[in-house]
């Protein structure tokens, strides 16, 4: 399986791969996640299971069921973890253990390492059997809510250790905290290479022109992503530089600020016929690989973001991109050197122009963008990584672990 | 071209990053927590800056945070000039660290603030060693080896080996097995703070390509 990955990741993840794989061969390793379809956590573990098989380890992947009170709970649970205002009570708080214990008595939690991700199913840690259980939070708790920070912190506590994407988003628990960011896979659909004929069929269907330069964010239509700021952008661009403007997300069915803040964009626009609002239906990875193919600037503007490997994406298409400095975009954009990035809708516009005008800068720094991809976020580095830490616990205390 | 009996053994080796839970907003916090921090983390901040594939503008994590974190400009200055290999211990580069932020916090009293979400997060790493599965046994067969290999390699014997030996073992290996002084001296005098990895690998593959050369033309094309 993971010589699927020769010759496009790094040899040295490879073959610490398969040095690791010789020291944990046979162990079995559970993630426990709450759902198997939808979101970032979902679509690593698709790739990731199959990595470690390849490498002699036994994978399982367990979900956690829940009601939709459950599910609100734990949606209260990540907005004020983030650093929304919200209250959870005693009630809540039960309920939310309640729900993880009956999954407890349903779920084989037997295993010889345990990764429990995010704050959903983290209260499973008091039903442990045996193993090292670590605690995976892929969001941001540098700024929570306190007192539901305090809570949660009484199970994480109880772990061997925890992992972060970003060391600005952990956060002292009193446990070993290890700093792994995500990644993307390289072979799949989002991702894979592309013939130029399925280029020219996404240009041709989406009716854009080949002479014109294009501009894209691809992200959901969320006031975070700002994509008025990035028609702000445009505009201010287009004064000088003739382009096409394209803005790629799913269609907001199940999400009423969505489609408010769709409804927004598309009055923002307006008439302009060179906005181009794509509402794309879920699993369209092969478009939005075009998309990124076809595009000559990429950015995502965000003004707040989780780790935002929309932009790893982007970079893996050898694009500069122009990203928002905030949440994990600093960690893949080096300013000036494998991108730009931005504090505002000015910086968003000037960088813009700049990557219109310097074709051959571009280029430099969209080659450069690919390979600190390459070398860094890719999931085979992510998966070396859960090995790596795994193993560290089994070696605690030690500084240096000579293989 | 001849065997010799002492391999050089390729190994490579990575850092897997850990919290220690501690930042730092401003310069008197980074002093304070200098002071007290693992040296663990003052290791990674200073010796296995290099360790990455790209250098940013200094030589060390606090230099680069002083610098473009706090735009305190001459501090930077000055705490990139420290060259950690010069030290015994990582404590006393935990010492010129703290001379040098308290120098300057005598005559600049009030530091400013880092922006929200630039402070200096201090971490530390498990260091794992592993062979990348290449040796060599000859310069022919290192200059094909070194080409090829991981810059990860190129850290842990040029860089990692300053700390375990005092130098690198590339020269090591090029004078004391191979017998080649000359090649030896040409990898000392390559400033370690100067280059990146890449650089490196290439110089080293260049003057090894050069004396492969040379001995080929001695011996009347490597016969």
């Amino acid at each position: 399986m993971i010589s699927r990955y020769a010759g496009i990741a790094p040899a040295r993840d490879l073959i610490l791969l398969r040095k690791l794989g010789e020291r944990l061969r046979g162990k079995t390793f559970l993630h426990v996640n709450s759902t198997r379809a939808g979101g970032g956590v979902a679509e690593i573990l698709h790739r990731m299971i199959p990595i470690l098989k390849g490498v002699g380890i036994e994978p399982r992947w367990e979900v956690i069921e829940g009601d939709e009170r459950f599910f609100e709970i734990t949606k209260k649970l990540h907005n004020t973890l983030q650093g929304n205002a919200e209250k959870i009570d005693g009630e809540m708080w039960r309920y939310y253990f309640e729900v993880n214990r009956r999954n407890a008595e349903r779920l084989d939690l037997d295993a010889d390492a345990v990764l429990i991700h995010d704050p959903q199913p983290a209260p499973l840690i008091e039903f442990r059997k045996r193993g090292i259980w670590i605690w995976r939070c892929h969001i941001d708790l540098s700024a929570p809510s306190r007192d539901v920070c305090d809570m949660l912190t009484t199970y994480c506590r109880k772990y061997d250790a925890s992992v972060f994407s970003v060391a600005k988003f952990a956060r002292a628990m009193g446990t070993e905290e290890f700093i792994i960011p995500p990644s993307i896979d390289p072979l799949a659909e989002k991702n894979r290479e592309l013939s130029a004929e399925e280029i020219q069929a996404v240009r041709d269907r989406f009716g854009l022109e080949k002479e014109r330069p294009i501009l894209l964010q691809v992200s959901r239509f969320d006031r975070f992503k700002d994509p008025v700021g990035v028609i702000k952008a445009y505009r201010a661009v287009k004064k000088y530089n003739d382009c096409v403007l394209v803005l790629a997300g799913s269609p907001a069915t199940d999400d009423p600020e969505g489609a408010v803040v769709l409804q927004e964009v598309r009055d923002y626009a307006a008439d302009d016929p060179d906005i181009r609002i794509l509402l794309l239906p879920p699993f369209s990875d092969t478009d939005i690989n075009a998309l990124q193919r076809l595009a000559t600037v990429i950015l995502q503007k965000s003004v707040r973001e989780g780790f935002g490997l929309t932009v790893s994406e982007a970079m893996w298409k050898g694009k500069a991109v122009i990203g928002g400095a905030t949440g994990g975009i600093p960690l893949q954009i080096l300013h000036g050197v494998t991108g730009f990035l931005v504090h505002s809708v000015d910086g968003a516009a000037f960088r813009t122009r700049q990557l219109l005008n310097n074709p051959e800068m571009a280029a430099k720094m969209g080659t450069d963008a690919r390979e600190f991809v390459r070398q860094n976020f890719l999931i085979t580095r992510h998966t070396r990584d859960y090995l790596s830490a795994w193993y560290c616990i089994e070696n605690r205390g030690k500084d240096v672990i000579e293989l | 071209m001849e065997k010799i009996s002492e391999p050089f053994e390729f190994k490579e080796c990575i850092g897997i990053l850990k919290a220690t839970g501690k930042k730092a907003r401003n310069l008197k916090e980074l002093r304070d927590i200098v002071a007290v921090v693992s040296a663990g983390s003052i290791f990674h901040h200073t010796y296995q800056y290099f360790m990455r594939e790209r250098f940013l503008e200094y030589t060390n994590d606090f230099a680069q945070w002083a610098g473009e974190g706090l735009e305190e400009r001459a501090l930077a200055e000055e705490l990139s000039n420290i060259d950690p290999y010069e030290f015994r211990d990582t404590e006393e580069v935990r010492k010129r660290l703290l001379d040098i932020i308290g120098g300057y916090l005598e005559r600049f009293p009030d530091p400013r603030d880092a922006m929200a979400g630039d402070e200096f997060y201090f971490n530390e790493t498990v260091t794992i060693i592993y062979p990348a599965g290449i040796r060599a046994e000859n310069l022919a067969e290192f200059l094909i080896a070194i080409r090829f290999m991981d810059v990860n390699a190129v850290y842990y014997h040029f860089y990692d080996a300053r700390v375990r030996l005092g130098t690198d073992d590339f020269s090591t290996w090029f004078e004391r097995v191979i017998g080649k002084p000359a090649l030896a001296e040409a990898v000392r005098a390559i400033d370690p703070f100067m280059h990146d990895l890449e650089w490196i690998r290439r110089y080293i593959a260049g003057a090894v390509e050069a004396e492969v050369r040379r001995d080929m033309e001695m011996t009347g094309g490597g016969g």
